[in-house]
């Protein structure tokens, strides 16, 4: 009885609260933690903003954008000198051996914020406009056109791109991104965190 | 002759004896010949094999490889694993299989000359797939364009090369998926379990495995420490889940876009998950799974 709820304890501190993880950091490790922990915070305003459970408000979206950018580029990776990934990192030494293409993404996280800003303004897609962007796009859509294995797959998705491996250079442009509706940008950034925790970041517990 | 070395003997030839009667002993039950008459649906075919997990596991995106022309290596305890060339290539994919091989494989884990595949390969959660199923993921598979990429060869450490001795592991922990509906619950709940515990194969990651790699059926969703590359996955038990924050609407939301209550994206092989996978699967799919999984017995093991 006692494992099972000592079991839960750190079952339910990993599963929730990731701050906890950070504790012990120190240098550039705690401040990487918090400059990531700033931008899980603006990811958290903007969901529910994107998904159309709260009141668009073109603010949120340019003040979340602009902590991106911030944290973006060459003020993310000048937190990431080599080797600097003992406990309780969770950066892994791949960063290190592919670092082109973890700069790459790096400067991507800064050209899809910047895009999503420029697109605060032009607000959310209606339904059925973005497929894939998340909030509407059935697979049964995406799947359906082209009658292949691959349907969705190649190209078929909008802004999936980033989706199929997340090349920085098969990204949209923030010029193209300014022109779309803001759930483009968003996924732009989403799809940019996701190929750089997916390659980068060791997977926490 | 000592009676020591005559006992050596007499093990030593039933041993020989048993292990050429495991290599011998046919498995796979040849599926009825009424699915060459099935008439696949390539879109539902399609639909199916993201929601399974082909092409996240049989595609090397990272590599630069082509859809379906073999996946990135697993590194596990047992050896290192090549998930294989699925494309209509007849030498190095599938384009000299019959639908019934394939039926075999998938549901059954054995491949064309009757060989047991690895467990690395999750086709016991595929078990329950229907005829149907079957011919829809064949048709599917069939609009693959060829890659002549050869799959490179397991590299099994011994024993574990030794295929015969994976008859045995499927007599002692090859067990049918439970994905049947039950009684008393929604559609909804009922369609999640099918895809959670069947084709998604939430388990095959989220649940500890034992000595021999077979997941352990008291851990279901308890997460797993010990994944190919040293990787790990958290719990998923609902109980683990909702102390986390989740809930059916955000689970939903974080299978189709990676994002997190907490504001994080999923890395790792989750982000594969996600972006290969489920992402491109309906909503109310995602709300099935979500539903399932947030509201499940499998807390109380």
């Amino acid at each position: 009885m006692k494992t099972k709820f000592w079991l839960t304890v750190v079952a339910a501190s990993s599963v929730g609260l990731g701050a906890l993880a950070h504790s012990g950091a120190t240098g550039v490790v705690k401040q990487r933690m918090d400059a990531m922990d700033e931008m899980g915070e603006a990811m958290k305003r903007l969901t529910p903003l994107m998904r159309g459970q709260s009141d668009y408000d073109p603010d949120i979206v340019r003040n979340a954008a602009d902590t991106m950018i911030g944290h973006a580029g060459a003020q993310m990776t000048e937190l990431f000198p080599e080797g600097s990934n003992r406990k309780p990192s969770e950066a892994l030494d791949v960063i290190w051996e592919d670092w082109e293409e973890f700069a790459a993404l790096a400067e991507a996280l800064r050209t899809s914020a910047e895009g999503m800003k420029l697109a605060a303004g032009n607000g959310l897609a209606g339904p059925g406009n973005m497929p894939g962007s998340g909030m509407i796009g059935t697979g049964q859509g995406m799947m359906g056109s082209g009658q292949t294995m691959m349907g969705g797959n190649q190209g078929m998705i909008g802004t999936g791109q980033g989706m199929m491996g997340g090349a920085p250079t098969q990204m949209m442009s923030t010029e193209m991104l300014a022109e779309m509706p803001v759930n483009a940008g968003f996924m732009a950034v989403t799809h940019t965190c996701s190929a750089c925790h997916q390659k980068f970041r060791a997977e926490d517990n | 002759m000592s009676h020591f070395l005559r006992s050596l003997l007499f093990f030593g030839v039933l041993g020989i004896a048993g292990v050429a009667g495991l290599m011998a002993w046919p498995i796979g039950v040849e599926p009825p010949g009424t699915l060459e008459q099935l008439e696949g649906n390539v879109d539902r075919g399609a639909y199916l094999a993201r929601a399974s997990g082909c092409i996240a596991c049989h595609s090397d995106f990272e590599a630069g490889g082509a859809p379906l022309a073999g996946g990135a290596p697993l590194a596990t305890d047992f050896g290192t694993f090549y998930p294989p060339n699925l494309t209509t290539d007849a030498d190095h994919g599938m384009g000299a299989w019959t639908i019934s091989d394939f039926a075999r494989a998938v549901r059954q884990g054995v491949s064309p000359e009757g060989d047991p595949y690895y467990p690395t390969f999750t086709y016991p959660f595929y078990a329950q797939f229907t005829n149907q199923d079957i011919a829809d993921l064949w048709a599917a598979f069939q609009t693959v364009p060829a890659v002549a990429k050869p799959s490179p060869q397991h590299e099994a450490s011994f024993p574990f090369d030794q295929r015969w001795g994976l008859k045995l592991w499927r007599a002692a922990y090859l067990s049918e998926p439970d994905t049947s509906p039950e009684n008393g619950r929604s559609e909804a709940w009922n369609r999640g379990k099918w895809l959670a515990r069947g084709a998604a194969h939430c388990g095959a990651c989220h649940t500890d495995r034992n000595f021999a790699g077979a997941r352990i059926a008291t851990r279901i969703f308890a997460g797993n420490d010990s994944l190919p590359g040293g990787k790990r996955a958290p719990s998923i038990l609902s109980s683990d889940l909702q102390a986390g924050g989740w809930d059916v609407d955000s689970l939903a939301y974080a299978l189709r876009t990676g994002i997190t209550p907490e504001g994080d994206v999923f890395g790792g092989s989750m982000a594969e998950v996600v972006n290969y996978g489920t992402a491109f699967l309906s909503d109310a799919d995602l709300t099935a799974m979500a539903t399932y999984i947030m509201d499940n017995v499998m807390s109380e093991n």
